[in-house]
């Protein structure tokens, strides 16, 4: 597939939440996906785990570069699931 | 009958593994020669490191070649394991790692204070920054063969911590993804059931972790982390320490993996479990 834009951005910041707070061992219900990642601890390692986990689930590239360039879940699924230009 | 196995893995290793098993030697690790073998696992180097080349060495090594051919070190590990005569059992997956100079003996201590421990020891990489940082600046064997000169190296093995950078960047205690000096007792080798062969990958993919993980995981063990001593990278063109974009690459194509085998994302061990110092032989619980 790899077109990210086809991904709908609530339920893919949703799924990076849950991701997150289970990785992490956070509580979901105190987790703000406006924090910056590195905020909350996940490391660079984590991430290209992640970013691993993100394109089995969405068969989509995800560069994990991205998660620094865009470093919070709300910043990067904006990002993530624009047209591209 | 040795009390501890060594298992070092070995492919194109002819610069690193003669300082690798320097550093695992009687004399450097202030051990017993009697009281540890060194089993080192030849993965298909195209010129096999040689018996009479560690001869002076004065350590209990047996040099074997891997009876089946594979990319992935897995099944080395694994003959490793089962020509292993020790109790306690450390595995080094990648053979260009040194070891500081009380590595074994804390490790032994370490695995005395539990019936069921996981010794964890810390990954270095020598060189001012992750090797797969460095190596965009320049660095390269040339680079680290100046390096360990200048710190004398054998002479003076724990001044390897001075030009060496730490793979876990949250400190000793932060989320660990792998250690790569392992040390199980033999039976939880055994109930573990060694490496899993399905990672088939070249490097073995994150075999490592997952043995790591799994390690962890078992009812009963107890995570113990050494502190003060640790394992120490040299560059020889591996895998995950190369290039960046290699690593990242080979990171995530690994997590794909793991997640497809295991059906869960791969996770690092946030667990601090025990410590204990090498240094003050301290242990906190």
């Amino acid at each position: 597939m790899n077109d990210p834009s086809k991904l709908d951005p609530p339920f893919l910041k949703e799924w990076m939440a849950n991701y997150v707070c289970g990785v992490l061992g956070l509580d979901r219900a105190a987790f703000s996906t406006a924090d910056r990642f590195d905020t909350y601890g996940l490391d660079s390692v984590e991430a290209v785990i992640m970013a691993g986990v993100m394109e089995e689930e969405f068969q989509v590239i995800v560069d994990p570069h991205r998660f620094f360039e865009t470093p919070s879940i709300d910043e990067f699924t904006a990002a993530f699931t624009a047209p591209a230009a | 009958m040795p009390r501890v196995s060594l298992v070092v893995i070995a492919y194109e290793m002819a610069r690193e593994l003669p300082r690798t098993l320097l550093s695992l030697s009687p004399p450097y690790q202030e051990t017993d020669a009697d009281d540890y073998e060194i089993i080192v696992i030849d993965n298909g180097s195209r010129i096999p490191p040689r018996q009479q080349d560690f001869i002076h060495l004065k350590a209990n090594i047996r040099l074997l070649s891997c009876s089946t051919q594979s990319p992935s070190p897995v099944a080395a590990i694994n003959e490793g394991l089962k020509h292993a005569r020790g109790s306690l059992i450390g595995v080094w997956i990648d053979g260009a790692r040194m070891a500081s100079p009380g590595l074994l003996r804390a490790c032994t201590e370490a695995a005395a204070l539990h019936p069921r421990p996981v010794i964890a020891t810390l990954n270095y990489q020598l060189g001012p920054d992750l090797q797969r940082i460095s190596t965009a600046h320049g660095y390269d064997q040339t680079t680290e063969d100046e390096l360990l000169s200048s710190i004398a190296w054998p002479q003076h093995g724990y001044r390897l911590f001075e030009i060496a950078t730490a793979e876990i960047r949250g400190g000793p205690l932060g989320a660990m993804l792998e250690s790569n000096a392992i040390f199980l007792p033999r039976a939880l080798w055994d109930e573990l059931g060694g490496y899993d062969e399905a990672f088939q990958e070249p490097g073995g993919g994150v075999a490592n972790p997952d043995t790591f993980v799994r390690a962890v995981a078992l009812p009963g063990t107890q995570l113990i982390r050494v502190l003060g001593e640790g394992t120490f990278h040299q560059i020889h063109g591996g895998l995950s320490t190369s290039t960046q974009e290699r690593a990242i690459e080979m990171l995530k194509e690994g997590s794909r993996a793991y997640l497809r085998l295991r059906g869960k994302p791969l996770v690092p061990v946030r667990a601090r479990g025990w410590t204990f110092d090498s240094r003050t032989r301290a242990v906190e619980r």
